[in-house]
């Protein structure tokens, strides 16, 4: 019981992979954001947001399957940003250094509209 | 409802007892947020409290009662004047051993070291107090305390 | 974590659900006192919301914990705090199963958890109460009191899973 609670699922807004995170972002969350990631990279993606919604739970072990997304977009020279995060979860990953890595937008618009500028830039 | 002379601390704990298992976890950050919602900490405070517990609760689940199958954690949480305290227990299958450095973003994206093992580190900058020590009656006690700020709002 | 997965994600997967796999419990102490229902109601739904329950079952349970609970608290334990009320949650691959125990200084009696209070009666009575075991046998698939195991009264309520 108590299993895992993530839908992840996969889409593309103009000219963005968007990976839709619903709900908890823990250690069972794995091998649905991995396999999730592998697909649109495999697709050729070059911008990836990872748009959350509905996470009233994200732990370490969820932010570590992260980080191990950091390290793929960084080897293979992609784009990733995060939308929809509550402030907790901004403020979490601040905590941790992801914001470095990573651009933080408040929704999807927004980060589809930000990755826009960049590649005009 | 908090308690006001110290006699009536003791009246103001609620006590649960999860089982070792990983989503468990889930239910005693539930349980404390509706604790803490009741001694009205804010949203914003009651989140960090439920991020940390969330990272003890994994701590003990999976260290301190080395993932053993069948092995519980107990939680208390006491409501006093100035603060709660969330006590988290296990079994001490493995004992604490101390702080270790917890390696940065840097090193974790270079492949250096683990991605995991943040819990502690978010812990420390959540709460107001976290401390580990041994229980009388064998296992590690992490305790963990949220102040009871008096803001403007509430003078 | 080298922890082993296959057996966590087995014993945390509701599909299976042999007979082998053994009842999870959580066990909630509480203080007697009005208010603290709201703890155990969070706690139930945490738990039934994560076994699958839909939003309306665990409104249902909500709302039959919460009576037990402020039963026990006014009633069984006759509003000291310094006694406790005991809630147990059985997590089963199929049901869940509640148990609220107080520590008994009065007793209930068969009358009172059997009574089906009537609107139009309770219009002209001056107690506007007893709707509380009525709420919890309607809202819940098994209902049963006795005595706790410490001596005090015990309701044990169980919600069907169903899938």
């Amino acid at each position: 019981m108590l299993e895992d609670e993530l839908n992840v699922s996969i889409r593309d807004r103009d000219g963005v992979a968007i990976i839709d995170l619903v709900g908890d972002v823990t250690t069972f969350a794995e091998e649905k954001i991995n396999s999730a990631y592998a697909q649109v990279n495999e697709k050729g993606a070059r911008a990836i947001l990872l748009n959350f919604r509905q996470n009233d739970y994200i732990n370490s072990a969820g932010i570590a399957i992260l980080i191990g997304i950091v390290t793929e977009v960084n080897r293979n020279n992609q784009k990733l940003a995060v939308s929809g995060l509550s402030q907790h979860f901004q403020k979490i990953f601040r905590m941790v250094g992801l914001a470095q890595y990573i651009d933080i937008y408040q929704d999807e618009e927004e980060a589809v509209k930000g990755f826009a500028a960049t590649a005009t830039q | 409802m908090c308690a006001v002379t110290e006699s009536s601390h003791k009246l103001s704990t609620i006590e649960l007892s999860v089982p070792s298992e990983l989503g468990y976890e889930k239910v005693v950050r539930d349980t404390i947020a509706a604790f803490a919602r009741r001694l009205g900490f804010d949203n914003e405070r009651i989140d960090d409290l439920k991020t940390a517990i969330g990272e003890a609760c994994i701590n003990a689940i999976e260290h301190g009662n080395g993932g053993v199958p069948d092995q519980r954690i107990s939680v208390s949480c006491i409501c006093e004047d100035e603060r709660l305290t969330v006590e988290v227990r296990d079994r001490g299958v493995k004992p604490y051993d101390g702080h270790a450095a917890v390696p940065s973003i840097e090193q974790k994206l270079q492949g250096i070291a683990p991605l995991r093992g943040m819990g502690l580190m978010l812990i420390a900058q959540l709460v107001d107090e976290a401390d580990f020590t041994n229980h009388p009656a064998g296992g590690n006690l992490f305790r963990l305390s949220l102040y009871r700020r008096r803001d403007a709002a509430h003078p | 974590m080298p922890v082993a997965h296959g057996q966590v994600n087995k014993s945390m997967t509701l599909s299976n659900s042999d007979a082998e796999t053994p009842d999870r419990i959580v066990e909630l102490r509480l203080p007697s006192r009005l208010g603290y229902e709201k703890v155990a109601m969070d706690a139930a739904a945490s738990l039934a919301r994560r076994m699958g329950f839909n939003g309306d079952r665990v409104e249902a349970l909500r709302t039959a914990l919460a009576e037990a609970v402020t039963n026990a608290i006014e009633h069984g334990n006759e509003r000291d705090s310094a006694m406790k009320v005991l809630v147990v949650l059985i997590v089963r691959p199929d049901e869940l199963v509640v148990s609220v125990a107080d520590q008994g200084l009065k007793p209930l009696d068969h009358d009172q958890t059997t009574h089906i209070p009537n609107i139009e009666e309770t219009l002209h009575k001056s107690d506007k109460g007893g709707w509380g075991i009525w709420l919890i046998r309607e809202l819940m698939d098994e209902v049963e009191f006795s005595t706790a195991p410490s001596g005090g009264n015990q309701v044990r309520m169980v919600i069907h899973l169903e899938q």
